[in-house]
């Protein structure tokens, strides 16, 4: 097992966080559930409901909200992952150690992602209980784990790469939750807008079909993790092209952040 | 062991090394002294692979630093300025993590860290936080941790900043140890005395570029069994301008200052030269008070060779 992850995961599970997060986790992602099942019951009168129908609002605020609390929670892990090495000078040891720059970041990236992950799977029991109600299959909930976890390991990336560039863990959180806003909201934001531009100019036409956008509006959003969570929802044979665009963007942009990352380490000139 | 040639660094135009040169013989205690900013820290860290150099060339044990960055590795020790721990991990764990990241695992590794805790005379607090430990203990801890892996060269810069007496004698004589086992050492330092209790050479930097001291030396020779040039200090009774004279005139011999009663001279030669300047004196009728051999202290030749050159 590679000395890193060990380290990472002895570490951070020492951290007051270790416990403290998992927990308010679950409580504030159970609060969300309990709202939603209440105003879902509570709007259509509790006997008309269909139980398919909750399921279904539950299993969807759940998807959205969890991955909105994990996109916040992703850079605090990974953001100051390797600057606290060089606050407390100990990344010199580690480069001069026979570990690789590529196993320290691999070390790094692990930890991060792990812990996000444990939250996730925190959440399953509160996400099984959507499923019991019934209106959602196993593949809806294995294709939104599965663009969750693409998106946090995209995002820890991230983190890791304003990790690597800055030599304070505040700058790098902050540049994090920069980039986090800008792919979630702004992207969002310059959709909407541009849209609006476009329906004004061009009559609407009845059609409501996502690909009668022009692409250069549509753009944004590929890069947006709500829009990738969305896209994810589609059946099994739909999943081309938004999804599959959307996770060429992302691993793109992980993998871009990785090398980036690895340029840093090896570049040294900031210990 | 350690080879370094027209070693240059520069960082955004600054240049940190200008042509510097070194040799370090293997099993030598070598000194590297300069003021801040004369380049001993990025000479350190290119040596020990954290940094590329601009252009030059540096070998340790035959191995350039370059392109066998990874052999180096193995062969080195590398203690930086600040060394950083790990404070919530446990004295044990620390040397664990870093015994693994040197990939010693098994008996190797229980063996590793028990010569480790035993060299830094932390074995009765292994179990303890690394974060109760003193600032000297840590530093320990850390010069343990760099020789977990059994490195014939170790670099260290600037080990003795921030101890306190007690604890720079320990580090001297644990230096003193380790070049006894074979080990070659390079460190730098601002504590001249503990450079030149311990150390078989030393070589001075100034701007990145070797400097040389009053006696036109770039490396000081601190165990040598006998100096080439040596400087006396003479002092006559009355006047001095025919002692001034004679010494000119006496082969070997260079006049450094004069003042009424008083001469600093500079012999090049063995004791006969010694003995034929004294002799020369008193047949010449000068009435000799003191003739001694002044040695110049590490400080000294350090205040003569950078007094002039502070920014």
């Amino acid at each position: 097992m590679n000395p890193m992850i060990r380290k990472e995961l002895r570490q951070r599970m020492r951290e007051r966080r270790g416990w403290l997060l998992p927990s308010l986790y679950l409580v504030v992602l159970g609060a969300v559930v309990a709202f939603a099942y209440f105003v879902t019951t509570t709007d259509r009168g509790q006997s008309s409901v269909q139980g398919s129908t909750v399921g279904v609002v539950l299993f969807l605020t759940l998807a959205y909200s969890q991955l909105a609390l994990l996109l916040l929670l992703a850079p605090i892990f990974s953001a100051g992952s390797i600057t606290i090495e060089k606050e407390q000078r100990t990344l010199a040891g580690l480069l001069t150690s026979l570990l690789t720059s590529g196993q320290i970041w691999w070390g790094k990236f692990v930890s991060s992602l792990l812990f996000v992950l444990l939250l996730l799977v925190t959440s399953l029991p509160v996400l099984s209980m959507a499923f019991a109600f019934g209106g959602i299959g196993p593949w809806e909930i294995f294709s939104a784990t599965l663009t969750t976890v693409i998106i946090l390991a995209c995002v820890s990336a991230i983190g890791l790469y304003c990790s690597s560039a800055f030599q304070r863990s505040v700058h790098a959180t902050a540049v994090s939750y920069a980039i986090v806003i800008a792919i979630s909201v702004v992207t969002a934001i310059v959709f909407f807008v541009r849209l609006t531009m476009y329906e004004s100019a061009h009559r609407p036409t009845t059609s409501h079909d996502w690909y009668d956008i022009p692409l250069n509006i549509r753009a944004p959003m590929y890069v947006n993790p709500f829009f990738f969570l969305t896209a994810s929802f589609a059946p099994p044979k739909q999943l081309y092209p938004a999804w599959i665009t959307c996770a060429c963007v992302f691993i793109t942009l992980g993998a871009l952040a990785v090398a980036l990352t690895l340029r840093n380490l090896r570049r040294r000139v900031d210990l | 062991m350690i080879d370094v040639e027209q070693m240059h660094k520069s960082f955004d135009g600054t240049r940190a090394l200008d042509g510097f040169t070194l040799h370090v013989g293997a099993g030598e205690l070598f000194g590297l002294v300069g003021p801040n900013g004369a380049g001993k820290t990025t000479l350190m860290k290119i040596l020990c692979t954290l940094l590329p150099m601009d252009s030059g060339t540096a070998q340790i044990g035959g191995l350039n630093v370059d392109i066998r960055a990874r052999e180096v590795k193995r062969l080195i020790g590398y203690l930086p300025d600040q060394p950083g721990v790990y404070q919530d991990m446990s004295v044990r764990e620390f040397l664990e993590f870093f015994a693994d990241a040197f990939q010693l695992t098994g008996a190797h590794q229980r063996a590793a860290v028990d010569r480790a805790l035993e060299r830094s005379g932390l074995a009765d607090r292994s179990r303890n936080s690394v974060e109760q430990l003193s600032f000297g203990m840590k530093q320990r801890l850390v010069l343990a941790k760099t020789l977990l892996h059994d490195p014939k060269v170790l670099l260290l810069d600037e080990p003795a900043t921030g101890l306190d007496p007690l604890a720079r004698i320990e580090l001297r004589e644990q230096l003193k140890r380790l070049q006894a086992e074979g080990i070659t050492i390079l460190i730098s330092s601002h504590i001249l005395s503990d450079l030149e209790d311990i150390c078989t050479q030393i070589a001075l930097i100034s701007a990145g570029r070797n400097a040389t001291d009053a006696e036109g030396h770039s490396v000081v020779q601190l165990r040598a069994p006998q100096a080439p040039v040596r400087i006396y200090e003479i002092e006559v009774f009355g006047d001095s301008a025919p002692a001034v004279t004679i010494v000119n005139s006496v082969a070997g011999t260079r006049l450094l200052e004069s003042s009424a009663d008083r001469m600093v001279v500079e012999i090049t030669g063995a004791d006969d030269q010694v003995a034929a300047l004294l002799r020369t004196l008193v047949v010449g009728g000068v009435d000799v008070l003191r003739f001694d051999h002044r040695a110049l202290d590490l400080e000294e030749r350090y205040r003569m060779v950078f007094r002039e050159r502070r920014p």
